[in-house]
């Protein structure tokens, strides 16, 4: 926490950090979070985290370097530093001393070497628990001599088809009982032959059945993991697409070793988002690491060809699994009013939210359509069906119902019971937050249909493609804002009562109330000489709308940077709430 | 000939030519990719005299993905399933090998029978019956074949039995003291067996459990 808030010392350091950074093109990945410790001066906003997209390629390299530098250190070949890597869940260091202390222990529990001469095992099985403490713990060869002997041998290990061997006794395949003359076999340096037809659909099998990427040798009770080149040679030809796939299983796992880095979540995407300065637990609760593999859409599908525009963005939250940016709201928080959404019955829900009790009277009412402003049909009383509160006080400006006002709020809801109550505190954010999440779903709508307006409007009037990307801008900046909009009530809910509270509250409106002006101008229809009011409107509508939605932000985010926002229940990783503020 | 079905039928066929290891194979409808296993319950264990069927499902992506197995014959065994069956062995799951074939997994669930796991099991209960009094597991284990698998049975748990039917108690690996004394407090027969089969009221336990904590459970 202390060392991301800005003390004295840190001013002082601006100038200097701000050159350093500038200075670095290379992107130090050490410097992230002393970057971001100072954040005021630098091009990156408050609540922007810095981090880098990389392609598959790119992750391969990286995975190259390792094993290169295994290969340095131990003097084994590529193919063993692999897979002893692998192995090690690619922990270098860890590999490095286990493999100083015994290789020969690491070399056969990576499946590099066999324990023991292959031996005619019996078909009766023990048990799991028999099972493994033999294979772990029994079968060691422990002289140095044979395990270079075994490793040299090991890089010689190739799968070769064309190879017939020839004995006395023609060859059957123990697994499809094949006997042909002709019939090709390979092993790995177990020497376990097999049909190469048989060693082609086992790959196969686990590589697209179970997403395995550390393939054993198929003879029973055999560890020998199957070399890169071996797999390869299987899957030649007709395989392509099954080696494809298994090197993204190799990037997977690297990826997932890795803290600094996270895999796209979204379907078919093989980028991957490395990220230090959210790398560790702590970091979550001053950040908010959104963050995007720069990809758009789902690859090969024709809708991501024909239209960037409908094309979505790859965003997603680097620190926890919700695959979509939750900004401004931290993880810890956005995890747990998900939780809360996902309990609530739905069902429940509609009942409690279309049937209310009139504040003075408390008859039943069911709102079957209409606006917010209730008329009792028994005592007349008018209310506003949102926040229960006396219509008089909402005036003109009935956008100060985005506010659970508790004050005003709490005459009328007193006579109700507290369990009611507190389920419309609850639902008076949920229907927001889905009302903007239903709004991103249009999007994709308000996208195909913006597109159309913008080739009207080339039609009917004289302005270009370039001229008419403000409509696409607006709708962009419009969506972005949603999402936004929407994890501000998840937060607001669990926001302590306060002063602060009220700012969020403040920002929250405000922004809300630029979106719905932006959002009216987009629906509207096109009039030929009405285009370039309109472009004019809606451009500096964009505009405003873009800086209430960085306010929102940048405040947010300082917030947590500072230890501003206090919780009205218990979040992971922040400090207990007072007594008092606990709902 | 597709693979799967050459593989299935040639293991088929050996398992019909080896008369020595008493294990059978037979087809339970048409299909030849839904079989039945029958093994004999191994010499020197509770299993032994009786007759065990198998349900086999063999799966599309067979020999490389394993066998589907479960007992059709209800067996007492911390790892199977005492009410349904179902099988807890590596070799069905992650252990799989495609060189196994149907009869060596068939000899692998003999084996299983041979030699229990109860630290993984598959059956909490019967798993903590085998730990707390394996004497008495094995009396209970000795009389599930006798009813079930249609094996001989033993003198002391014939005993106990009353006459034709089955006697609950010993299905539930209890004493018959000890239901009949709870019995005896005004609790129906078969609430006091359930209950004390799932507190394990067996060996050293009965000692460690009060009859209060009974009672309360009773009450539930």
């Amino acid at each position: 926490m202390s060392d991301y808030s800005l003390s004295d010392d840190d001013y002082y350091n601006d100038e200097d950090m701000f050159d350093i950074t500038q200075d670095d093109d290379d992107m130090n990945m050490d410097d992230y979070t002393e970057d971001f410790k100072v954040d005021t001066n630098s091009k990156r906003k408050s609540y922007e985290i810095e981090y880098e997209s990389l392609n598959q390629p790119a992750v391969e390299k990286l995975m190259q370097q390792d094993v290169a530098y295994i290969i340095g250190i131990l003097g084994v070949d590529s193919s063993i530093a692999a897979r002893l890597l692998r192995h090690s869940s690619w922990n270098k260091e860890r590999l490095i001393e286990k493999y100083m202390d015994n290789p020969n222990t690491i070399l056969v529990a990576a499946g590099v070497t066999a324990p023991e001469p292959p031996s005619v095992t019996s078909p009766i099985r023990t048990h799991i628990g028999d099972r493994r403490t033999t294979r772990s713990a029994s079968k060691i060869i422990s002289t140095l001599s044979s395990s270079s002997k075994t490793s040299s041998k090991a890089s010689s290990s190739s799968y070769q088809p064309a190879q017939t061997r020839l004995k006395a006794e023609r060859f059957v395949c123990p697994i499809c009982y094949d006997d042909s003359s002709d019939l090709q076999t390979a092993s790995l340096d177990c020497d376990h032959l097999f049909c190469t037809g048989c060693w082609t659909t086992y790959i196969t099998s686990k590589i697209r059945d179970e997403a395995e990427h550390c393939i054993r040798c198929m003879a029973e009770g055999c560890c020998l993991v199957a070399p890169d080149t071996f797999i390869q040679s299987a899957l030649a030809g007709e395989g392509e697409p099954t080696w494809a796939r298994f090197q993204e299983l190799l990037v997977r796992h690297f990826v997932s070793c890795n803290p600094n880095l996270k895999y796209c979540p979204h379907p078919g995407c093989t980028n991957t988002v490395s990220c230090p300065a959210a790398a560790s637990k702590s970091s979550l609760t001053t950040v908010v690491p959104a963050v995007s593999c720069g990809a758009r859409g789902i690859p090969g599908s024709p809708e991501a060809l024909t239209s960037a525009v409908a094309a979505k963005e790859h965003y997603f939250c680097f620190g926890c699994p919700i695959d979509s940016d939750h900004r401004p709201v931290v993880c810890s928080v956005a995890k747990m009013w998900l939780k809360k959404c996902a309990d609530d019955s739905e069902t429940a829900n509609w009942i409690k939210s279309n049937t209310k009790e009139c504040p003075k009277c408390q008859s039943t009412i069911e709102k079957n359509g209409g606006c917010n402003h209730m008329t009792c049909k028994k005592c007349k009383h008018e209310f506003c069906w949102v926040c229960m509160g006396p219509w008089s006080e909402h005036g003109t400006s009935w956008y100060s119902c985005n506010r659970y006002e508790e004050k005003s709020g709490t005459d009328a809801r007193d006579a109700q019971s507290k369990s009611r109550a507190s389920l419309e505190r609850y639902l008076h954010y949920y229907n927001r937050w889905a009302n903007h999440e239903q709004s991103a779903k249009l999007s994709l709508d308000l996208y195909a249909k913006t597109e159309k307006k913008m080739e009207d409007m080339q039609i009917t009037s004289s302005l270009t493609w370039i001229e008419v990307q403000f409509m696409k801008k607006a709708v962009e900046e419009a969506d972005k804002c949603r999402m936004t909009l929407k994890w501000t009530y998840a937060m607001a809910y669990y926001l302590a009562r306060g002063n602060e509270k009220e700012l969020f509250e403040d920002n929250q409106r405000d922004l809300e109330q630029a979106v719905e002006e932006l959002a009216e101008l987009l629906e509207q229809p096109i009039e030929a000489d009405a285009i370039p009011t309109l472009r004019q409107k809606v451009t500096d509508k964009t505009v405003y709308v873009h800086k209430r939605n960085e306010i929102v932000l940048e405040d947010t985010a300082n917030g947590f940077l500072e230890g501003r926002w206090k919780w009205n229940a218990r979040v992971e990783g922040f400090d207990e709430p007072d007594q008092a503020d606990l709902v | 000939m597709d693979a799967r079905l050459r593989r299935v039928n040639k293991e088929i066929a050996d398992c019909k030519n080896d008369k020595a290891s008493g294990i059978k194979i037979e087809l339970i409808d048409e299909s030849p990719f839904h079989l039945k296993g029958i093994f004999p319950g191994p010499e020197g264990t509770p299993y032994a005299g009786g007759t065990f069927l198998v349900d086999i499902i063999i799966p599309e992506s067979y020999p490389f993905q394993p066998v589907k197995m479960k007992f059709i014959t209800k067996v007492y065994h911390p790892n199977v399933s005492s009410a349904s069956g179902a099988i807890c062995l590596d070799i069905l799951k992650d252990a799989w090998s495609p060189v196994l074939t149907l009869k060596s997994t068939l000899i692998s669930l003999q084996s299983l029978l041979c030699s229990p796991e109860p630290n993984d099991p598959q059956d909490a209960e019967v798993a903590k019956h085998f730990t707390t009094s394996k004497g008495s597991f094995e009396d209970t284990a000795t009389y599930w074949t006798q009813i079930y698998a249609g094996g001989p049975g033993k003198k002391g748990v014939s005993t106990a039995s009353s006459g034709d039917g089955k006697d609950e108690v010993a299905m539930a690996g209890l004493e018959k003291a000890h239901v009949d004394q709870f019995e005896a407090l005004g609790f129906q027969r078969g609430k006091v067996i359930d209950v004390l089969r799932r507190l394990n009221y067996r060996g050293k336990n009965v000692t460690q459990i009060s009859e209060d904590r009974v009672v309360e459970e009773l009450l539930k």
